[in-house]
């Protein structure tokens, strides 16, 4: 190959700015304000003096409540929607008679906005709600549960479930799709059954499609404000709620972004994990 | 031994037939049923409150929606929210052409690094983003004015505007340009013949997706446009926040709800590619 002429590189470089440029100018300055203002510096509003005071915040109680909240709504929601949304990939993967209606009906919670969701589901699992009317109904529980504002989280795990069902669906189901039948074909030649093919090729193949959508769903969720909100428990709070409640009713940006860089960081430690993961298995298949 | 197999064959149709279609049932249960509830809500007459254990409301009317649009500023939102997001779209979609066309149709070295970073607006934890994205329009002097919030709703919505018109500028064949370069094409007449016309699909995909997004966007606007902008998630939110009226945000929910599914039904059926995974499906 001959080497590209520096004309071509430079109007490549041109062309990205518009588009690239603009995401990477706002992120990366956003970034830095964080990270800079979690040290003390750049405060915009009080003094600015470089100190590891603000850090302190994680050792209060409340913080680490926060965190691990979560930290379990996140794990929780990704795993839990994971449960759904494998099998339901798995069934949609082959072609069949009502299956792309299926697929269509399927999709409909993705273009539901975040808060529109959180309302409707409010209005099934609420004390006097749908879901507990029946089980009072059906004798399968006496007393209706408290599954809203509850103290685990159940509602918010509930409402992400239902709203990242579709979203994991769709990177998994293109993880499915580049598995070629001919694979499927040899192993069934060679005497595997439907089980067999399913854990020993189909899984082990689409780990990395896995590993995307359980790692998106937890960093979408780790870092969620509004669905917390509406339907969390009083206390703790979920990360981003505290993060909220510190920087506009206390006015305390400095901690506000300890909390910001914590969360950020904690996504990027997922994401990071999940090419290490990634790299690993490519490198042991062939 | 062919009729046997035809026979297995056929009862294996019938028997994923009708578990499909037990789970379109399933599916259909799990979607509407919250939907119906929303739409009850938002029609509960405010005389003949809804209460446990009717299953029902006694009695349906208009009066909530009557409420909603006469008291809350819903109209004025509906205004902010529909003029944002057009302006969003197309600044998105001026900003993403050359990008997307680089990414589409030139090999360069970090490509796949830059086609990843480009998702980062919609990976990252959004009200983290929000916050401190809040401090940055305030140094530029951009928080709380009109031109602040389409600048973060075209943030937002960006990435799927170059997501899909790269795919579309990548699915253009090669031979289609040469065929055009042979036969005498200059840069005008290859974008008017070729690229328009290929690009097209993705170009309607991406506004949509871009033009939705900005509808639904949520965390931005919170932080960056109250109190002097009020969207409809906004008022949504202030619904179900602040003091949880449960009819006034069902009529929100609703209002805020059936044009996106509209479009993007439409969207659906007007487009062959599925650009939703194109979009998301690779990351």
């Amino acid at each position: 190959m001959f080497r590209k002429p520096v004309s071509e590189k430079m109007s490549n470089f041109l062309f990205l700015i518009p588009g690239a440029g603009f995401i990477f100018i706002f992120l990366s300055f956003a970034f830095i304000l964080t990270i800079l203002q979690s040290f003390g510096l750049f405060s915009l509003i009080g003094e600015s003096r470089f100190t590891f005071k603000y850090w302190k915040i994680i050792f209060e109680q409340e913080f680490i409540d926060s965190f691990l909240f979560s930290l379990k709504i996140g794990i929780g929601s990704a795993f839990g929607t994971l449960l759904f949304s494998y099998p339901i990939a798995l069934f949609l993967r082959k072609k069949g008679f009502g299956k792309k209606t299926l697929g269509s009906l399927i999709k409909i919670p993705l273009f539901i906005p975040a808060l529109v969701v959180a309302f409707l589901i409010v209005n099934l699992i609420s004390f006097h709600g749908l879901l507990n009317t029946v089980l009072v109904a059906l004798g399968v529980i006496k007393e209706p549960l408290r599954l809203l504002n509850d103290q685990f989280g159940w509602g918010v795990l509930f409402i992400q479930v239902w709203k990242n069902i579709p979203f994991q669906l769709l990177i998994i189901s293109s993880s499915l799709a580049v598995i070629r039948d001919d694979l499927e074909d040899a192993a069934m030649n060679l005497g595997a059954n439907k089980f067999q093919v399913i854990f020993r090729i189909i899984i082990p193949l689409s780990i990395p499609g896995i590993l995307v959508a359980v790692i998106l769903v937890f960093i979408m969720t780790f870092g969620d404000f509004a669905i917390t909100k509406i339907a969390g428990p009083v206390y703790p709070n979920s990360m981003s709620v505290r993060m909220l409640t510190e920087a506009m009713i206390f006015q305390e940006w400095n901690r506000a972004a300890v909390m910001g860089v914590i969360i950020m960081s904690t996504a990027l430690i997922f994401v990071a994990f999940y090419s290490k993961i990634a790299k690993v298995i490519q490198e042991n298949k062939l | 031994m062919n009729l046997i197999t035809e026979k297995i064959l056929r009862k294996r149709k019938i028997f994923f037939g009708s578990l499909t279609a037990f789970f379109i049932i399933i599916q259909l249960i799990w979607i509407f049923t919250p939907v119906m509830f929303a739409v009850l809500w938002s029609l509960v007459d405010p005389d003949h409150p809804w209460s446990y254990p009717d299953a029902f409301p006694k009695v349906l009317s208009l009066a909530q929606w009557k409420y909603v649009f006469d008291y809350t500023n819903i109209l004025r939102a509906l205004a902010t929210s529909y003029s944002v997001a057009p302006l969003a779209a197309l600044l998105a979609f001026v900003l993403a052409l050359p990008t997307s066309y680089v990414l589409g149709r030139k090999e360069f070295r970090g490509k796949s690094i830059i086609s990843n970073l480009i998702l980062l607006p919609i990976i990252l934890p959004g009200m983290v983003v929000a916050l401190f994205l809040s401090r940055v329009f305030t140094v530029f002097g951009l928080a709380q004015t009109y031109a602040g919030l389409v600048i973060g709703h075209c943030l937002m919505g960006i990435p799927f505007m170059i997501r899909i018109l790269s795919t579309s500028f990548a699915s253009i064949p090669q031979d289609v340009i040469d065929a055009a370069e042979n036969l005498g094409a200059g840069v005008w007449q290859k974008i008017r013949y070729v690229f328009i016309p290929m690009v097209l699909p993705g170009l309607f995909a991406g506004t949509i997706f871009t033009f939705i997004t900005s509808l639904e966007e949520f965390n931005l606007t919170f932080i960056i446009g109250t109190p002097t902008f009020e969207t409809v998630p906004t008022i949504l939110y202030s619904f179900l926040g602040y003091h949880f009226i449960r009819t006034n945000a069902a009529v929100v929910s609703l209002i805020l709800m059936v044009p996106n599914i509209i479009m993007l039904l439409l969207a659906e059926r007007l487009m062959k590619t599925d650009y939703l995974s194109a979009s998301l499906g690779k990351m």
